[in-house]
């Protein structure tokens, strides 16, 4: 009886942490090739086609001139979608295509479109954008796309954005631990900070 | 047992699962929400408007009538934390801890989020369309004089437009009722200088006397005053301020003075006569009739009276003869009595005899506005309403900004008379006591979703408007501003007059604007004036200076002897005002109710504060349970033992016990209103808050008090802190 018991006690503990971890596993960690999950998102925004190669059929605008924020803030942010308007209100020849329509939607009754996040990071760690951007794209003279590309991969060749790198804190550390020039010119070579607190403050 | 049905062995390997999971949902990157979080985005945004980096908004707290400036920090469009205006001459960039729970209000979950009219004993949701159309109906089925409206403080444009709508349905009957209001010392500054706030400069005195007066915890203009005391404790000159209180219970004020003196309840004024003859007989110059009344008032009699030894007597009236200029400062503990005009007369001419008027007590300024300056409340106009509904001349009553029934003492049996008014309608942020008792419940805006101004009733540095703006979206799409309810209840009267105003913003910003040459933009285009009133918080105003006469005659006055014992009833009841508390209406902010009070360190309850000899005297230890009877009711609480209180007093503070309002309020503690007897002042007709004679029995039972506080004398780390030494064995010598 007792044995009987504590059995079922140990049954109804592994189902409960079996589902449970089931459920922890229907989103990998991490894929093999360190990709993120699809983000499905409002509309399918074009990274290509505005940040692309001029050979490729893209525009080749400047990350910052729409994710503004990264250089002084540190989230790289979502433009307002008045920044979009701003543009697309005077480009006739897409202006009723499906996306763009959808686009236009959303400002005449002045709501956000309300994106997905496709680079999140545990509420513990604090990641900032503008340390970065401010050390290799305005102090070392790296081109931004490269800058920006070492933690977002070749964004210019997506459409809807994907995660392709771990994000992960031994992955941080890798970079970290590089010798780094501390600017475009010198010599002098510095690494990234390894305290604790710089990122889990 | 526990080896036989469930080994530790068998839990450690369940236990081992559900850890492993735990380690995997804690640890993991499973916190992370790709794809399923959305960004926080924009429509359209001002370009300083930066993600994740917090823009400060200024607008004016509305936690007390104090009005101090407040600068909110806003990000990703939400209101974070509160800060002081730096612009503000009233508090200059400070804020006290009730004025941070402001945050507390405005996102408190049991607001009221849309109109409820009530079907039985229940709210039922209705529109705002119906709401209004409703009370257009009422009042317009009665007569005027029977509509009557009962706001706490009000002032700016909701006045104005308060009183035009009363205007227009041709009722005068407006009710300001201020339950903790000093109603009392402003009648008694009318008379004794002319005006019913002069400016007090703590800093510019070198000795203060305060007769009760919690000016560093919840009395007037609490941040103000404390940024005076602060330059009055290190003067530019570098002579250190000498703070002395008297007062029956020791308040945050007292507790930081370098003097606590214990006094009879109500021997206030016979203290400050005695003074003025001590200093007559140290060599003061005192006109004639003045020292015709206080010869009588020699220390000794006084001594006896007032329980305060004749050698402190002494001591008080040679520093106060050594150092000049003082302040004397009557507060609510000298005024809260049936004589209370007549202590506050008595302090105010110990203040005029010393030379105090026109150094350290100010005169003030007149608004330019007069249509907008704060209405004085009082406890009187309660009354007076509660006789008219007694006498069915109300058939129409809107109650906003008060919450009467909570704060009515029990003998005015007030909850009665709202029976007899047959549509009552409350602006409310939560179901308070109030609104719980109205027919047609109509939800405000927080302070920080709302817009308006407010005037101030104590000016500090010069007349200032302030501005009350929206700090972030409304966070419940069916709340109004009193603004826009007034403004369409305007509507509805006075079509042609408002239609052209859209919303109260509109309103308030033409209201402005047309006026920005007194209101120090007349050279400023309208754009420009309204951007920088916005931007500023506030509108510097030219108010011209009102003189403080000072006319020194001690005609008429009249200190009753101290009070004769009363067998059934021993002890005084002094309701205290907790610089958190106040008279309740905050309650429901939990940050409020865990923030221990500054003396007791008590927490999420009410206590009775009882001196050691009283409680031994009647066998109650920390903890018990005592019955507090006065002839208007009794409450039930825990009993703390505190030196800082007259052995013939108690107190318990206000506002706790209520029971409704929300979650964090209901059922917090007991109500001490409710018990208080109905006294008045016999000039003023205001209730006397500390007449209230009460016994006290044990109850039964006996509980550990929650509270911050460790054991007296306690240690850390076996370091003796804080060592409590009783007062004859300090050497004073060298103080006061
Ligand atoms: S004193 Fe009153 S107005 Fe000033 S911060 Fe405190 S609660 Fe707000």
């Amino acid at each position: 009886m007792y044995c009987f018991l504590r059995l079922s006690v140990l049954l109804v503990g592994l189902i409960f942490s079996a589902s449970s971890y089931a459920a922890n596993a229907v989103q990998p960690l991490t894929t093999a090739d360190d990709l993120g999950p699809k983000v499905e998102q409002p509309i399918e925004f074009p990274h290509d086609r505005h940040a692309g190669d001029a050979a490729k059929g893209g525009m080749q605008i400047n990350c910052m001139y729409c994710h503004t924020y990264a250089r002084r803030s540190i989230v790289a942010g979502i433009p307002p979608l008045q920044k979009c308007i701003g543009c697309h209100q005077s480009i006739e020849s897409v202006r009723e295509t499906p996306r763009i329509k959808k686009l236009f939607e959303y400002w005449e009754a002045k709501k956000a479109v309300p994106w997905k996040k496709v680079h999140d990071l545990p509420d513990f760690v604090r990641f900032n954008h503008e340390r970065h951007i401010q050390r290799f794209v305005f102090a070392q003279n790296k081109p931004v796309q490269e800058a920006c590309g070492y933690c977002h991969g070749d964004v210019k060749t997506m459409t809807v954005a994907r995660r392709q790198k771990p994000l992960s804190m031994g992955w941080c550390v890798s970079c970290h631990q590089k010798d780094h020039p501390v600017d475009a010119t010198s010599t002098k070579t510095t690494h990234g900070p390894n305290d604790c607190w710089q990122c889990h403050k | 047992m526990i080896e036989n049905s469930f080994n530790r062995r068998a839990f450690l390997k369940v236990l081992g699962w559900g850890g492993a999971t735990v380690a995997l949902s804690g640890c993991g990157n499973t916190s992370v929400e790709d794809g399923k979080e959305f960004v926080t985005s924009y429509v359209q945004t001002a370009d300083y408007i930066i993600p994740s980096i917090g823009t400060y908004f200024n607008s004016t707290c509305a936690q007390c009538d104090a009005g101090c400036g407040i600068m909110g920090r806003v990000r990703e469009g939400r209101v974070l934390k509160l800060e002081g205006n730096p612009k503000s001459s009233i508090n200059n960039g400070k804020m006290c801890g009730l004025g941070q729970a402001g945050v507390q209000a405005h996102y408190n979950p049991d607001r009221i989020r849309e109109p409820l009219l009530r079907n039985g004993d229940k709210g039922e949701a209705i529109t705002w369309e119906k709401a209004l159309g409703l009370i257009n109906e009422k009042v317009g089925g009665v007569g005027a004089e029977n509509i009557a409206f009962l706001t706490g403080g009000v002032s700016g444009h909701v006045k104005v437009l308060l009183k035009n709508y009363l205007d227009a349905l041709g009722s005068g009957h407006h009710y300001v009722y201020e339950a903790v209001a000093p109603s009392i010392m402003r009648a008694a500054n009318k008379r004794a200088y002319g005006v019913e706030m002069p400016r007090l400069r703590l800093d510019k005195a070198k000795v203060i006397l305060s007769f009760g007066a919690d000016f560093l915890g919840s009395w007037i203009s609490p941040v103000h005053f404390s940024q005076q005391y602060a330059r009055f404790r290190k003067a530019d000159n570098g002579e250190r301020g000498v703070l002395v209180q008297v007062e029956s219970k020791m308040t945050l004020t007292g507790a930081n003075a370098d003097r606590w003196l214990a006094i009879r309840p109500g021997t206030e004024g016979i203290l400050a006569l005695g003074l003025i003859n001590a200093l007559a007989a140290a060599g003061l110059s005192v006109p004639g009739d003045v020292a015709a009344v206080v010869k009588e008032y020699t220390t000794d009699r006084v001594s006896k009276d007032t329980g305060v030894s004749v050698e402190h007597i002494g001591k008080l009236a040679a520093l106060l003869k050594g150092r000049s200029p003082s302040l004397i400062i009557a507060g609510s503990a000298a005024e809260g009595y049936a004589h209370g005009s007549q202590n506050a007369a008595a302090i105010a001419l110990l203040n005029q005899v010393l030379g105090n008027v026109g150094k350290t007590v100010e005169g003030s300024f007149s608004m330019p506005f007069p249509q907008m300056t704060p209405s004085a409340g009082s406890r009187q106009a309660l009354q007076v309403l509660n006789d008219n509904m007694l006498q069915d001349k109300v058939k129409v009553l809107f109650s906003y900004g008060a919450n009467p029934v909570f704060t009515a003492p029990a003998s005015m049996k007030l909850k009665e008379s709202l029976k007899k008014v047959p549509f009552k309608v409350a602006f409310a942020h939560y179901m308070d006591e109030t609104a719980v008792e109205a027919d047609l419940v109509l939800p405000l805006n927080s302070a920080l979703e709302d817009w308006g101004t407010v005037m101030p009733e104590y000016i500090a540095e010069g007349a200032q408007l302030n501005i009350r703006q929206p700090l972030m979206e409304k966070l419940h799409p069916g709340t109004l501003g009193m603004g826009d309810m007034l403004l369409a209840l305007l509507k509805q009267r006075r079509p042609d007059e408002y239609k052209g105003y859209e919303d109260f913003y509109s309103y308030l910003r033409n209201a402005m604007v047309s006026n920005k040459g007194a209101l120090g933009g007349a050279n400023a285009d309208d754009d420009t004036f309204w951007e920088a009133a916005l931007s500023h918080g506030m509108v510097k105003l030219a108010g011209s200076p009102v003189n403080i006469s000072s006319h020194i005659s001690a005609n008429g006055l009249v200190v009753p002897a101290p009070f004769v014992e009363d067998s059934a009833y021993p002890l005084h009841l002094i309701p205290a005002v907790s610089a958190s508390l106040r008279d309740g209406r905050n309650a429901n902010e939990p940050w409020l109710q865990e923030s221990p009070d500054p003396l007791t360190t008590i927490v999420w309850d009410s206590w009775v504060e009882m001196h050691p000899k009283t409680a031994a005297k009647l066998g109650i230890v920390e903890g018990d349970i005592v019955e507090v009877a006065s002839k208007s009711g009794s409450i039930k609480a825990q009993v703390y033992v505190f030196t800082g209180i007259h052995p013939d007093v108690i107190s318990v503070p206000l506002g706790y016990g209520h029971e409704a309002m929300g979650r964090y309020a209901k059922g917090v503690g007991v109500n001490a209103f409710k018990i208080l007897d109905p006294v008045f002042d016999k000039e003023t007709g205001e209730l006397a808050m500390h007449e209230t004679r009460v016994k006290v029995s044990k109850a039964g039972q006996r509980v550990i008090i929650v509270k911050d506080e460790g054991p007296a004398g306690g240690n850390q780390m076996g370091r003796k802190i804080a060592v409590r030494m009783s007062s004859d064995k300090v050497n004073l010598s060298k103080e006061v």
